[in-house]
């Protein structure tokens, strides 16, 4: 019924099929729409976060989550300006990841502040000290930009390319693709960094508060390299868990390793930093606060595993990424992947939820929290969306472009890597 | 935000920070801009048909590229970086230049049981071109492409006088509920029309007398088996294994034989329209 | 934002608070409220989620019967006058600090409501307003005209009692002062407490109470070594009160909050 619009070439199941996948995903949109629209009609009392707790769920997700969708705009940094021709089979998809992450971010952050619509204030009075202005600038200008290059995907449908304005703006568009690349690259670089300055310029939180080196905390430039290095985890993850769900070969297995070892390569970097961060935190920044690192960790149950798990997370995978033997075995690729993703989860969780768990004077007591339906639909509302897009996008656009290719066994085959998921 | 706003002060941390903003911002505006104006300008100049041929080109894997010297074994692996039109191409020459003049040869190629006569030029899109003897040219569908479609259900040529550019549609045909697009091999103007059951398509007064463009001679052999590979590999595609036994695969009889999509997507390949 | 205004006399308001003499009474946690319209918790308020711009704590000293020990410990925002945290994060400017009088002022027309604030302060003297608020029939009439109420959505916090300040200044204008008279600007906890436990006045006049407990050496402030220059000092005889400052140092005790 919808052949007309699907992409020449490659093939997809049927209508009735793709409506059936859609459908419970369409549910929970609607049940978190529900919820976000109880946080707004009735304020945020309807979530579990209060005067203590002022950061929840959502900014816990909203963080982790911007952090996975730097894939985006470090696969369009490696593929335009340093030219790594592979990793054009999976920008698509990327640009299409980067899109609903950051989307769902700021729809998210329109419910989470109290006046959503003085959302315009930060930007007509600047607070040029504030990192959450620049993070409120850096991420509408990349959202902007995130739309700009989604725009060709669409275009590029078949019926839709059949427009000749739409086929000639497509080209030209693509032709300048790289320098939204470089524009993504600096907004990104300053957003997540400016993420990870939120909480290391908290004075008053000396959990998360980090010296600074120049005018930025350290986790200004840990953030950043974190975000580089999970976001191509969160790519070769998603692919692997897309190529298994629709039960086709979509990317060739050398772009997942090339992936990997990127990844791999800056997750190195980033223990090593984080390492030496976090010893010059507990040994110096932390007693010139007045605190003692133990008092972080006597509280249950954000004892010292905590840290160690952290590390541990980032670790593994590191060394698994950068052993070829194992990177080539796509489980121990997909686990390191899967890891990673979930280090950077908790690095995250760590800075938001913990830090304002932890007391600060003397006699505060340690505090709970626990997300309520609400704050929870609301975000299954933006994962019910990202699905939906996603799945839409991936039916109609070319979100894969070496899928064609890789109907059959390639003819050139440089390698005999084993084809992912093998049939028609 | 703004000098004027009740509350600002300059300091240097205000200049870099809104200075990088109005920059990005003025960046991102003015790209789009310029998009959109080429766009216009292209449009006007009815660039259009140069576009989707690019596009469609640049959407070919990698394989369907490959440089007509590469066919030859001139040269190893070698995509081609100019859609096709050797005239642009440095390489081309260069090639051109190392080449022996050929044997006086045959006057057709007879392959995978088709015809192809040598007193014409072949074009990737399976369309050949013959010089006239009064400076036109007439050109046809190659007989793969015939035995490909067989006699189409309905023909949209276009009219006399209409300028045809380089890689535009040429014509298109209907067969089996599927709009078929034919590239067109030279860029000119149309003389005159003929059809599926006439001994050409079009007469065209070519803009250019040169036609290095187009296959001749021995290149057509390999190009042929190049393209039955080309045609097996899209059949495999949907899980059609033509029979080939013999070496004589009968295009007729394979297109004959298989369902409508997957006919629609060979037809695709082998007309350069993926 | 830097008030546009050009200061006449430069003050810096501070508090001192002998955490002896409180006996936690809350008489100036309900000044505070009337003074500033802060409205009447919701039924589903909680101690985390009701708005207490002055709160009063209970300290142990953590010892057992017979030792045990406890003081009662008014707290509200120290007006940091070094590296205020709330006002460097706030993304639009909404706080203000005032150079004329060091008080840290809020804009609730202009909070977003991020609560990014919140998280910086460290004295968690920022209440935000979870639901809207709403005054009981004919309880309105006890609104304090001088003072803008808040909506639902963003963030407040004590301002020592700033409108009062504007008050007074109104009153010296009209007596032909160029500033204030002395004592005639007093927040509504100094001015409720029976026992004379908050005191408050000018830092840089040398004759007045916070000045004067800024050099005692039995008077502390709270979480000094962040580097917030709070502006209020509390003072205590007993050592161990002294050290509730000092995180590293403190008691093993525990808050149980009152109000």
């Amino acid at each position: 019924m919808d052949k007309r619009f699907i992409p020449a070439g490659v093939s997809r199941c049927s209508t009735a099929k793709f409506l059936l996948w859609l459908a419970p995903w369409a549910v929970l949109l609607l049940f978190g729409l529900y919820s976000a629209g109880l946080c707004l009609v009735k304020g945020l009392n309807q979530t579990h976060m209060n005067n203590r707790f002022a950061f929840g769920l959502w900014i816990f997700l909203d963080l982790t989550v911007i952090a996975l969708g730097a894939g985006a705009f470090f696969t369009g940094f490696l593929l335009y300006v340093l030219k790594r021709k592979e990793l054009r089979a999976v920008i698509n998809s990327a640009v299409a990841i980067g899109l609903m992450c950051y989307g769902g971010a700021m729809a998210v952050l329109g419910v989470d502040v109290g006046q959503p619509l003085r959302a315009w204030f930060t930007f007509w009075y600047p607070n040029v000290h504030s990192m959450l202005t620049e993070v409120t600038f850096c991420i509408s200008c990349y959202l902007t930009v995130l739309l700009i290059e989604y725009v060709p995907i669409v275009l590029k449908n078949r019926k839709l390319r059949q427009v000749p304005h739409f086929l000639v703006f497509e080209h030209e568009l693509h032709k300048l693709v790289y320098v939204f690349a470089g524009v993504g690259t600096f907004l990104s670089f300053f957003h997540q960094g400016s993420l990870g300055g939120l909480y290391g310029v908290l004075r008053g939180r000396p959990f998360a508060f980090r010296e600074e080196l120049g005018i930025w905390p350290s986790t200004f430039f840990l953030f950043i390299l974190s975000a580089a290095a999970v976001g191509p985890c969160f790519i070769l993850l998603t692919t692997w868990l897309v190529q298994k769900l629709a039960r086709k070969p979509l990317v060739r297995p050398q772009v997942l390793q090339s992936l990997g070892r990127i990844s791999g390569l800056l997750l190195a970097a980033y223990v090593l930093l984080k390492t030496v961060d976090t010893l010059v935190w507990l040994n110096r920044t932390t007693p010139r606060s007045g605190f003692l690192p133990a008092q972080y960790y006597a509280w249950k149950p954000f004892g010292v595993w905590i840290l160690f798990a952290e590390m541990a997370l980032f670790l593994v995978p590191t060394i698994v990424l950068l052993i070829p033997w194992l990177r080539a075995r796509t489980g121990w690729l997909v686990s390191a992947a899967a890891m990673a993703c979930c280090g950077v989860a908790v690095n995250r969780f760590v800075l938001t939820i913990q830090t304002l768990a932890l007391p600060t004077l003397s006699f505060d007591r340690f505090l709970q929290y626990l997300p309520s339906w609400q704050e929870t639909g609301t975000f299954l509302a933006v994962v019910a969306a990202a699905v939906l897009v996603y799945s839409i996008s991936f039916r109609y656009f070319v979100l894969f472009p070496e899928e064609r290719e890789l109907r059959t066994a390639p003819r050139r085959a440089p390698e005999s890597e084993p084809v992912l998921a093998g049939g028609k | 935000m703004l000098p004027w706003n009740y509350g600002f002060h300059w300091s240097v941390g205000t200049a870099v920070f809104l200075g990088a903003f109005y920059t990005v911002l003025v960046i991102v505006v003015t790209t789009v801009i310029a998009a959109a104006v080429r766009s216009r300008r292209a449009l006007r100049a009815g660039d259009a048909d140069d576009v989707r041929w690019r596009s469609d080109f640049h959407d070919l894997p990698a394989r369907d590229r490959a440089c007509r010297h590469e066919l030859t074994g001139e040269a190893e692996q070698r995509d081609c970086p100019n859609g096709f039109d050797c005239r642009k191409c440095d390489a081309h020459a260069k090639f051109l230049e190392r080449r022996t003049p050929p044997a006086s040869g045959d006057k057709t190629y007879e392959g995978f049981g088709m015809t192809f006569p040598l007193d014409r030029m072949y074009h990737r899109g399976h369309t050949w071109v013959r010089r006239q003897r009064n400076g036109t040219v007439t050109i046809g569908l190659d007989d793969f492409a015939r035995r490909l479609v067989g006699k189409p259900d309905s023909l949209d040529l276009p009219r006399k006088g209409e300028r045809l550019r380089l890689h535009a549609t040429a014509w298109r045909m209907r067969k089996r509920n599927v709009d078929l697009r034919v590239v067109s091999p030279v860029a000119g103007i149309v003389l005159e029309t003929g059809g599926a059951d006439s001994e050409w398509y079009l007469r065209v007064r070519p803009e250019q007398h040169d036609l290095r463009h187009l296959l001749e001679g021995f290149e057509v052999q390999p190009w042929v088996a190049r393209e039955m590979e080309r045609m097996q590999t899209a059949l495999s595609a949907w899980g059609v294994t033509p029979d080939t036994g013999n070496g004589s695969a009968d295009v007729a009889a394979i297109a004959a034989d298989c369902p409508a999509p997957c006919w629609e997507a060979v037809c695709g390949a082998m007309f350069l329209r993926p | 934002m830097i008030s546009e205004k050009k200061p006449g006399k430069i003050c810096r308001y501070g508090m001192a608070i002998d955490i002896d003499k409180c006996t936690g009474c809350g008489a100036c946690m309900i000044a505070c409220a009337v003074e500033n319209n802060v409205p009447p918790g919701n039924a589903d308020a909680t101690d985390l989620t009701g708005i207490t711009w002055l709160r009063v704590f209970k300290v142990d000293n953590g010892e057992e019967y017979p030792a045990k020990q406890s003081v009662y410990f008014p707290m509200m925002c120290q007006q940091c006058g070094v590296e205020t945290p709330c006002y460097l994060v706030c993304p639009q400017q909404a706080v203000d600090v005032d150079p004329a009088t060091g008080v840290v002022g809020q804009m609730p027309e202009r909070c977003l409501g991020c609560r990014y604030c919140m998280a910086a302060c460290p004295y968690h003297a920022r209440y935000f307003n979870w639901w809207d608020p709403k005054w009981p029939a004919g309880m309105e009439k006890t609104l304090n005209p001088n003072v803008a109420p808040r909506m639902r959505g963003v963030v407040e916090k004590c301002n020592f009692c700033h409108g009062r300040w504007h008050a007074a200044r109104e009153r010296a204008a009209e007596a032909g002062e160029t500033e204030i008279i002395p004592g005639d600007y007093l927040p509504a906890c100094a001015e409720a407490c029976p026992a004379g436990a908050i005191r408050f006045g000018d830092l840089n006049d040398p004759a007045s109470a916070p000045a004067k407990a800024a050099n005692d050496p039995e008077s502390f402030r709270l979480l000094v070594k962040l580097g917030t220059g709070p502006k209020v000092y509390y003072h205590s005889k007993r050592e161990w009160a002294r050290r509730i400052g000092d995180p590293s140092q403190a008691p093993a005790a525990k808050e149980t909050s009152r109000g």
